[in-house]
């Protein structure tokens, strides 16, 4: 008998966004398959990240940004550079009302500065209180018009704020986070849709563990996600993926443990590389349409994880 | 699995508003009943033209049109006694959303429907029957089985013939409902689809009671199996029982608004 290579077809798309604006502008999404398999549309957008607060970072850090490491303007361009990421995320972190609760002025005016000092698309991150960011990202999405950064992220108690503002008001792309909970992904879309945010201008923040910290939920909450939006056409679920690894990678003992703590590990630098490299990678090939990590090695691997696969 | 499709069968000629329009060519009427099946999340529309003998090429491709220049290419079932005028509406048909589908062949006089289907790259619904209702499931499979061979003899695969088991009323033949819901289970056993006209079973009925059944009765059709069915989109209770029905078989991905997407 000859053989018949039996080929899926799929009936859905995942939508094209694109974040950033004129020649720096990148695009994610657009595949009509699963991760790396089809012809046409998948290639992983690597972002870099920083914060406004780096204290607890690693001492690698140190060492490769010396004092850049407390200016996020200087850091971005620095990250940007020796990384050849394809876009920056910043993290004001600086807001949390828990921590050093700076303004929503002070944190915008960061924003706004790095934003200045690169030349690719920016992921603005909140400081993961609800109730300040949606105020912050509101702020930052005016600030920042006509950038059309990514909003990074609605949650269920804020969608309403940073929907409206981000997505509508200011015409900057919404992510969605929902934390590795499939239904919640779908809902939180779903909502942010009748509120009148366009599916394009929505990306899923699915969320992510660290590579052996239950990243088995992660794998399965991904390839459902896109199993569902491809296989079954689901409208709702047809958001490009973004993921930021590097707060779960950097946070883990194999990460965090210095040589001092368990010499027997080897070095820490490494280590925290391949604990990034290893998480983002899981990522990649699971659908994340942008991965984003935090140490230039780790972002330079995957580059070359994602060109190598590609051919 | 895939989802339940949902084919809107209320673009029919016996409604006669839509008869008039027919006659008139005139769009607002058929238009207004495709967009309501639309927003109420039919995936394809039934073009029901009736008999049509004369002027039913025509009248075809100006229907096939009309649905499709309005509403994105949505895709059709063309639907009429006449095969003239469903070859007709095939060539104007844009495929961009989903191939044609002939409604419908039976195992009887109506076979050639499926050669129809063939020959144009259309699928078609195949009424597992000859002439009227079949008498039990062994008359049921082996029409079935006709109509498969029918179809793949002239290249066709499997799944786009979609079966119908033919739904009987249950005033006057409650006894056979079961082997209705059985012949489904047989026929998705052998990897086939099905389709049906689901609203015979509750005719004759008192109009609070036909949801009722209707929604009892797709229900046990979905579980065993039932891929497809002709019905009114637009019935909430009916819409909101296939939503229900595809979470549980997963076919879909269950989120707190899925009603409301």
């Amino acid at each position: 008998m000859p053989y018949k290579k039996a080929e899926q077809k799929f009936s859905g798309k995942i939508n094209v966004c694109e974040i950033g604006v004129g020649d720096a502008a990148i695009s994610i999404g657009g595949e009509n398959s699963l991760p790396f398999l089809g012809t046409e549309g998948f290639k992983t957008a690597v972002g870099i990240a920083i914060s406004d607060v780096t204290d607890e970072w690693s001492d690698c850090f140190g060492t490769i940004y010396g004092d850049d490491l407390k200016n996020p303007a200087a850091l971005a361009k620095a990250a940007v550079e020796k990384s050849g990421a394809d876009f920056l995320l910043i993290k004001l972190e600086s807001a949390d009302p828990n921590g050093a609760d700076n303004s929503v002025d002070n944190c915008v005016a960061t924003a706004v500065a790095v934003e200045a000092a690169i030349n690719v698309p920016l992921v603005v991150e909140g400081c993961k209180n609800a109730e300040k960011d949606a105020k912050l990202l509101e702020k930052v999405a005016q600030a920042l018009e006509g950038k059309n950064v990514v909003l990074f992220s609605a949650v269920e108690d804020n969608y309403k704020t940073i929907g409206a503002a981000g997505g509508m008001a200011y015409g900057q792309k919404v992510s969605a986070e929902s934390a590795v909970d499939i239904n919640l992904a779908k809902q939180l879309n779903i909502l942010l849709t009748q509120l009148g945010v366009k599916s394009k201008d929505i990306i899923m923040d699915v969320g992510t563990a660290a590579a052996g910290y239950g990243f088995e939920y992660v794998a399965s909450t991904m390839d459902r996600i896109r199993l569902a939006a491809l296989g079954q056409n689901d409208e709702a679920l047809q958001m490009p993926i973004i993921t930021n690894v590097s707060n779960e990678a950097w946070g883990v003992k194999e990460a965090v443990s210095t040589l001092e703590d368990a010499p027997e590990w080897g070095d820490q630098e490494a280590r925290g590389i391949g604990m990034e490299v290893t998480t983002a990678s899981a990522c990649v090939v699971g659908g994340s349409n942008a991965i984003i990590v935090r140490h230039p090695e780790s972002a330079k691997a995957i580059k070359s994880l994602v060109a190598g696969i590609i051919g | 699995m895939s989802k339940f499709m949902v084919i809107g069968e209320r673009i029919h000629c016996i409604s006669p508003a839509i008869r008039q329009a027919f006659a008139d060519r005139n769009p607002e009427p058929i238009l207004l009943r495709a967009k309501e099946q639309l927003e109420a999340g039919a995936d394809y529309l039934d073009l029901n033209i009736g008999p049509a003998e004369r002027g039913g090429e025509e009248l075809m491709q100006w229907g096939v049109k009309l649905l499709q220049e309005n509403f994105d290419n949505v895709p059709i079932a063309l639907d009429t006694a006449n095969m003239k005028a469903i070859e007709a509406g095939i060539q104007v048909y844009n495929r961009s959303k989903g191939k044609p589908i002939v409604n419908s062949a039976d195992a009887g006089d109506r076979i050639e429907y499926v050669d129809l289907a063939a020959a144009n790259d259309a699928m078609v619904i195949a009424l597992c029957s000859a002439e009227g209702v079949p008498a039990n499931n062994d008359e049921r499979i082996m029409y079935c089985s006709q109509l498969l061979e029918r179809g793949m003899e002239r290249g066709m695969e499997p799944t786009d013939l979609w079966f119908d088991p033919l739904f009987i009323v249950i005033k006057g033949m409650q006894d056979q409902l079961v082997d209705v819901l059985e012949a489904i289970q047989m026929i998705t056993d052998m990897g086939l689809l099905t389709t049906g006209g689901l609203s015979n079973v509750s005719n004759g009925a008192p109009k609070h009671i036909r949801p009722l059944l209707d929604c009892a009765v797709l229900a046990m059709a979905m579980q065993c199996g039932f891929s497809s069915a002709i019905v009114n989109p637009c019935d909430k209770r009916l819409r909101e029982t296939i939503v229900a029905c595809d979470i549980i078989k997963n076919n879909i991905l269950y989120a707190d608004s899925v009603l409301e997407f």
